[in-house]
């Protein structure tokens, strides 16, 4: 999953971004309104956290430029502004959640997660698709009951896939989904981590799960009858 | 409640009293004026009667020569009393019993008010000449004849009284009218002071907004209350609504900066980490803390300086002497504690002070040195890599004046009007990347203030901005300081 992330205070931009990235997230920092709506607009984005005072263009023009393109990711506004007249005026410009500051980083985390999986159109932690079983909390999965091993990017791979059952996902949407622009892109490590996480979910007796389509990318596969 | 006083009614006595009074002189000189003029007509009644008495002397039909009253034709008033009386004393008719009253000599009419029988009567005394057979040759026989006739006063009072009653009861009923009409003229021409009285009860804590009602406006006595009510309210929520944005950003600014201590420790304690990465974490962590501490100390100092000036007048008072310090040595120190950043940005600090003069400064040395630097600091914080700072003092007989110029890229009007609120950093976003918390230049104007001083910001000339800071001091010539030295 990708998110954006647009504040001009450095220091409070690192630390949200470094715990991101941590939990598996890619993150791309914007530190004013200009870049982070020019960010936002490329629509590539999983997830936006907003602040609201913003050099160049406040958080809210950025929110109300973006629901005017109808773009509908998910936005979670920061502000340190209390009063409840802003929050509902938020909320009624198409933000999704707010945070005001100081807020804890564990809740943050969790809401961008909560906000991500609603918008794919899952309300629990917990995924599932034939026999496969992810929990995006404690990040691992199952096949069978059977705990399996992944490597960060494989499990980042098999989440994003998840959440976009039968459907085509290019190497191109890989790519742009698991990895912000601090990374190299190279579609064929995108090829190699999905070869890994193929082999990985093969357990014996049963099919393999992603499906390579040549020339247009990978899809999960939902066994009929297997549930 | 109860001793208050209205003005309406204050007003209405006030006339309703002058009235009753000019009533009051105007039914005495009535009354004075109806009783002589009733007085008048009785005694022309009187005399009229008399005469009429006197032509009833009739010549008797006997032969001698005596008179007689003959009473027909002659009509009496009620109660009237009368003598007929001839020279020999010889009573020729009378009714009643009138006083023995004589006549003065010269013949003209005597009046004379008496008492008769319990009632008081106004009595005419007439003396006159009859003569009986004027035809015959020797001129006929003279009679002399005294008249004493009265009749009671009664009717005169009576007419006087009627006349000032009519007078009373007309004064009575255009009193009152007057003061009905009065009382609703006046609350009629105090409206505007009642209608202004509603605008100001309408003032609260959530609407400062007052407009004076143009009745009050068009009053001449109500015009300077509702101006300096529409200028108190205006300055007042002037400073409130400056008050309530000072919380807000002071609010703003904490709890971002406590934000950003809270998510480096959190994000230190997501998970188990090497001793290095704890380390840098909480150095990191410290240095956050470091800004937040800044922070609060810049709004607890401008709190200090924004105490009333009173309790610091009247230490300063007595310490007059502990609080002046050398502004060559103040500068000397800003530029000393500047140098490294100056130094980063290939900065030149040029002081220009006038070898002659030393200015004393009336305020504490740390707040002096807090001036300086904070002007000196923004100076370099706008000027561009390699510029050039000018700092200058020059001073005549009672103020002194410091200016900074700096080589950037100068000042806006609109940041001109507000670059002295607290916490305004020029951009609506409040972006920290220029540094500082917005706060510099709000304790300068504090620090300046406090002492009596100004300070402003223009554009200069050459390009650049350039601050003064303008104080009353008293200015110690060089000459003199060191003769002082050498004396001790």
């Amino acid at each position: 999953m990708r998110l954006l992330l647009v504040e001009d205070e450095q220091r409070l931009a690192e630390n949200i971004v470094a715990a991101l990235r941590e939990t598996g997230l890619a993150v791309d920092h914007a530190a004013d309104g200009e870049a982070g709506s020019l960010l936002a607009e490329q629509g590539l984005y999983d997830a936006i956290v907003l602040d609201l005072m913003l050099p160049g263009k406040s958080g809210q023009r950025v929110l109300q430029d973006l629901r005017r393109r109808r773009l509908h990711t998910p936005v979670l506004i920061l502000t340190a502004q209390e009063s409840k007249e802003s929050v509902v005026n938020l909320l009624n410009a198409g933000a999704d959640d707010y945070l005001s500051k100081p807020f804890d980083l564990g809740e943050l985390l969790a809401r961008i997660k909560a906000l991500i999986r609603r918008a794919k159109g899952v309300s629990t932690p917990v995924l599932a698709v034939s026999d496969l079983e992810l929990n995006t909390v404690q990040q691992t999965v199952r096949r069978r009951g059977q705990s399996l091993d992944l490597s960060p990017t494989e499990y980042r791979i098999l989440e994003y896939l998840i959440h976009r059952p039968r459907a085509v996902v290019s190497q191109q949407e890989l790519l742009e989904h698991l990895y912000d622009f601090d990374w190299e892109h190279h579609s064929n490590v995108i090829e190699a981590h999905i070869s890994n996480l193929r082999r990985k979910l093969n357990l014996a007796g049963t099919e393999p799960l992603i499906e390579t389509l040549r020339h247009r990318g990978y899809r999960l596969r939902e066994e009929a009858g297997s549930q | 409640m109860k001793s208050s006083v209205s003005i309406t009614r204050r007003l209405v006595a006030t006339v309703l009293i002058l009235e009753l009074l000019s009533a009051a002189a105007l039914i005495a000189a009535i009354t004075v004026h109806e009783w002589s003029v009733q007085l008048e007509i009785f005694d022309t009644s009187l005399v009229a009667t008399a005469e009429s008495l006197m032509g009833a002397v009739q010549d008797t039909e006997d032969e001698g020569d005596n008179v007689m009253l003959d009473m027909r034709g002659v009509r009496l008033a009620k109660d009237a009393v009368f003598r007929v009386e001839d020279q020999g004393g010889k009573v020729l008719g009378s009714t009643g019993e009138p006083p023995h009253l004589v006549a003065t000599t010269s013949g003209a009419p005597l009046f004379r008010n008496l008492r008769v029988s319990g009632r008081d009567y106004r009595f005419i005394v007439l003396n006159g000449t009859r003569i009986v057979d004027p035809g015959k040759a020797n001129g006929g026989v003279r009679h002399s004849i005294a008249i004493v006739y009265g009749t009671p006063l009664r009717h005169v009072w009576h007419e006087v009284r009627e006349a000032v009653r009519f007078f009373a009861i007309a004064t009575a009923f255009l009193l009152g009218i007057t003061a009905a009409l009065m009382a609703w003229l006046v609350r009629k021409g105090l409206s505007p002071v009642h209608e202004l009285a509603y605008e100001a009860e309408r003032i609260g804590p959530g609407d400062w907004q007052f407009h004076a009602p143009e009745s009050a406006k068009k009053t001449s006595e109500l015009r300077p209350l509702a101006a300096a009510l529409e200028a108190a309210l205006a300055r007042l929520q002037r400073s409130f609504e400056q008050q309530k944005r000072f919380t807000s950003d002071a609010a703003h600014e904490l709890k971002t900066d406590v934000a950003i201590v809270k998510s480096s420790l959190q994000l230190l304690s997501m998970r188990k980490r090497t001793l290095d990465e704890y380390g840098q974490g909480l150095a990191l962590s410290l240095e956050d803390i470091t800004r937040l501490e800044s922070t609060v100390e810049k709004m607890l100092t401008l709190a200090r300086l924004e105490q009333p000036a009173e309790r610091y007048s009247s230490s300063a008072a007595s310490q007059t002497c502990s609080l002046s310090c050398s502004l060559r040595d103040v500068i000397a120190d800003a530029v000393h504690q500047s140098k490294p950043f100056a130094q980063l940005k290939f900065i030149e600090v040029a002081v220009e002070i006038n070898a002659n003069t030393d200015v004393r400064l009336p305020i504490d040395s740390r707040d002096a040195l807090l001036l300086c630097s904070n002007i000196l600091l923004n100076a370099l914080q706008h000027s561009p890599d390699g510029a050039t700072v000018r700092m200058a003092v020059t001073a005549n007989d009672d103020t002194a004046r410091l200016t900074v110029r700096d080589q950037g890229e100068g000042i806006s009007d609109e940041d001109r009007d507000h670059v002295f609120e607290p916490f305004y950093r020029g951009d609506p976003s409040r972006s920290r990347k220029s540094g500082g918390t917005g706060l510099g230049l709000s304790i300068c104007k504090a620090i300046c203030e406090r002492a009596g001083g100004s300070i402003e910001i223009a554009n200069d000339a050459l390009g650049g901005a350039v601050v003064t800071v303008a104080f009353p001091v008293k200015v110690v010539a060089s000459s003199t300081l060191s003769a002082s030295l050498k004396a001790e």
